[in-house]
């Protein structure tokens, strides 16, 4: 019998859940703003006692590993790898991305929706991104989603002119977009792709949560795609500046160049 | 608990180096795991913080697990998980901090947050096994140049500190601009010792009468001086003897000051802490002048000056002894006070 205990901390607010082997999931979400460190345990806790288990109980640990806040990032995978490593526990890596498209799929097609786009704020014009395709059956019964755009990190514009050419493709096509990247960038949205052609996620639904982290994590448990605590890792989808710069040889001359 | 000891794991991630210890009955270490990130962070020229919060994710599992095993016990033995939650840097402490809470809730044991200078000073218990407060502490580091009065266990009142640049840091200032690189603290040290300490008179700042504060930018900018003077007038700079008057004008003013600050208090014994209490002078001057004045000098030996899970422990399970009751709820404090 699986019971998965999820995190997602890689924005705003932080949040467990556990999902059970047939699919029902309890969850915690706080209510403070970037609150991961010091309220992580407790959500966990109040998502394991609503779900009625023991911590005994759990088979599988999952954490939303990125893209999006590097802080929260770390909190939620370090503590998903110390729990697995503890507990003797298998872990499951989701993408933050994934998480939220799928935690919109519901609304996106009902709302006649082609594409779903969550969009992360990485601030001076780029955004963590990934463009899906909602997929379904006719009756509406099985949901799901298809990549196809890769999750990277990509300058607005050039997502947005991307979408452009998607939409030229598909006469009446929408998008559907989810993330704080909406509320970063929507003049530049509104800006560039035709009227009625996209809308954004009620704010409810448009953060990062562990729930649907939760619904894909069982997925992959239930496709064995499981990895050991020590290969949990972080997907930060960017280098360090430090790095950056030592690669491009621009660190300061000052670090570099004794005085004499 | 195992044979009757109390088992603490100490956990520690405030800068550069990722560790984890156990220690039976606050005083007896059993396994001191160290992994430094200082090669990594060389090609920088200090440690950028970004980095350092990266890589004590990917070793902090590892950490943890090897302490237990050097230690030849289960996550199960243990009696207390401590934690250092401040003051460093925000994204490498909260690495230490999510894995004990994580640990504590799955193992179900009480975590106590340790203030990192607590556990500085307490890294003497570990090797001192007679030594109990009062006594007067020197917490020179990295970030720290701190005279401290211990009264008891938990109780530290700060005297004194420095009001720019810490010892350690001064040390990495000065052995990057003579080229000598990172780390500065034992570059100078080894440096000094083939240099001549009277070659040049570098003036020791004391600042007021009596008082126990440190300033070391002034004699920072005293070097760059004498640097820039030497080289316009096409002299050779000999950088043993550059390092040898720096180290010698940093290590007096605080040897002077930690002698002082005993005969004030009537304290005894001196007690060292801090990864600059390795440095090989202050340690040689420190033991002179307190001698004469019949103050004793307590040091930990340099793998107990760096930091360490040991001392963390050591300081958690006084902590818990005096009563401070464990929350889940911990968070890192960069900025956290004495």
């Amino acid at each position: 019998m699986m019971n998965i205990l999820a995190l997602e901390t890689t924005g705003k607010y932080g949040s467990a859940a556990v999902i059970s082997g047939e699919g029902k999931v309890f969850s915690a979400v706080s209510a403070e703003e970037m609150n991961h460190l010091k309220g992580m345990i407790d959500l966990v806790d109040e998502a394991i006692k609503s779900a009625g288990i023991a911590k005994s109980g759990l088979t599988h640990v999952a954490a939303s590993v990125g893209p999006g806040s590097f802080t929260g990032i770390r909190i939620g995978v370090t503590t998903a790898r110390v729990m697995a490593q503890m507990l003797g526990l298998p872990c499951v890596g989701v993408s933050s991305l994934e998480g939220m498209a799928y935690g919109v799929l519901d609304d996106a097609v009902s709302a006649g929706a082609l594409y779903v786009v969550p969009l992360i704020n990485a601030r001076r014009h780029q955004t963590y991104a990934a463009v899906y395709e909602a997929q379904f059956t006719s009756d509406l019964e099985n949901r799901s989603l298809s990549s196809v755009m890769e999750e990277k990190q990509y300058m607005i514009e050039d997502l947005l002119e991307a979408l452009s050419a998607k939409l030229a493709e598909h006469d009446g096509a929408k998008i559907f977009f989810t993330g704080d990247g909406i509320d970063a960038y929507a003049e530049i949205i509104e800006g560039t792709l035709p009227e009625g052609s996209f809308i954004y996620a009620p704010e409810e639904i448009r953060y990062q949560l562990a729930a649907p982290v939760a619904e894909i994590a069982l997925r992959k448990a239930q496709a064995g795609q499981t990895v050991d605590y020590s290969e949990l890792m972080p997907e930060y989808m960017r280098l360090a500046e430090a790095e950056q710069r030592l690669k491009a040889g621009t660190l300061s001359d000052r670090i570099r160049k004794p005085v004499q | 608990m195992k044979d009757g000891k109390f088992l603490t794991l100490g956990i520690e991630t405030s800068c550069d180096e990722t560790a984890a210890s156990v220690v039976a009955d606050g005083r007896f270490v059993m396994s001191n795991v160290i992994s430094s990130q200082i090669d990594i962070h060389t090609a920088y020229g200090g440690v950028v913080p970004e980095i350092a919060s990266r890589k004590h994710l990917e070793k902090i599992n590892e950490v943890i697990g090897k302490a237990l095993d050097d230690a030849g016990v289960t996550a199960e033995d243990l009696d207390l998980i401590g934690v250092t939650y401040g003051p460093g840097l925000v994204g490498a402490l909260l690495i230490g901090v999510a894995a004990a809470k994580a640990m504590a809730y799955a193992c179900d044991k009480p975590l106590i947050g340790v203030n990192h200078m607590h556990g500085h000073i307490a890294a003497n218990y570990l090797e001192h096994h007679e030594l109990e407060p009062p006594f007067m502490a020197l917490i020179v580091s990295g970030g720290h140049t701190e005279i401290v009065n211990v009264p008891g266990y938990n109780k530290c009142e700060k005297l004194g500190g420095t009001r720019d640049d810490a010892a350690g840091e001064a040390f990495d200032k000065i052995a990057r601009v003579i080229g000598l690189g990172y780390p500065g603290g034992p570059k100078i040290d080894r440096a000094a010792k083939e240099g001549d300490a009277s070659a040049i008179a570098f003036k020791r700042v004391y600042l007021e009468q009596g008082s126990l504060d440190f300033s070391f930018s002034g004699l920072k900018t005293q070097a760059l001086n004498y640097l820039n003077q030497e080289r316009q007038a096409g002299r050779d700079i000999n950088v043993n003897d550059v390092a040898a008057n720096f180290q010698e004008a940093v290590v007096e003013v605080i040897a002077d000051k930690a002698v002082d600050a005993a005969e004030r208090y009537r304290q005894k014994r001196i007690v060292m802490a801090g990864g600059v209490a390795s440095n090989s002078r202050l340690r040689e001057l420190i033991g002179e002048k307190a001698g004469e004045k019949g103050i004793d000098v307590l040091k930990p030996s340099p793998v107990f000056c760096t930091d360490n899970g040991a001392m963390i422990a050591s300081a958690a399970y006084y902590a818990y002894k005096s009563g401070e009751r464990p929350a889940l709820d911990l968070d890192a404090v960069p900025g956290l006070e004495f």
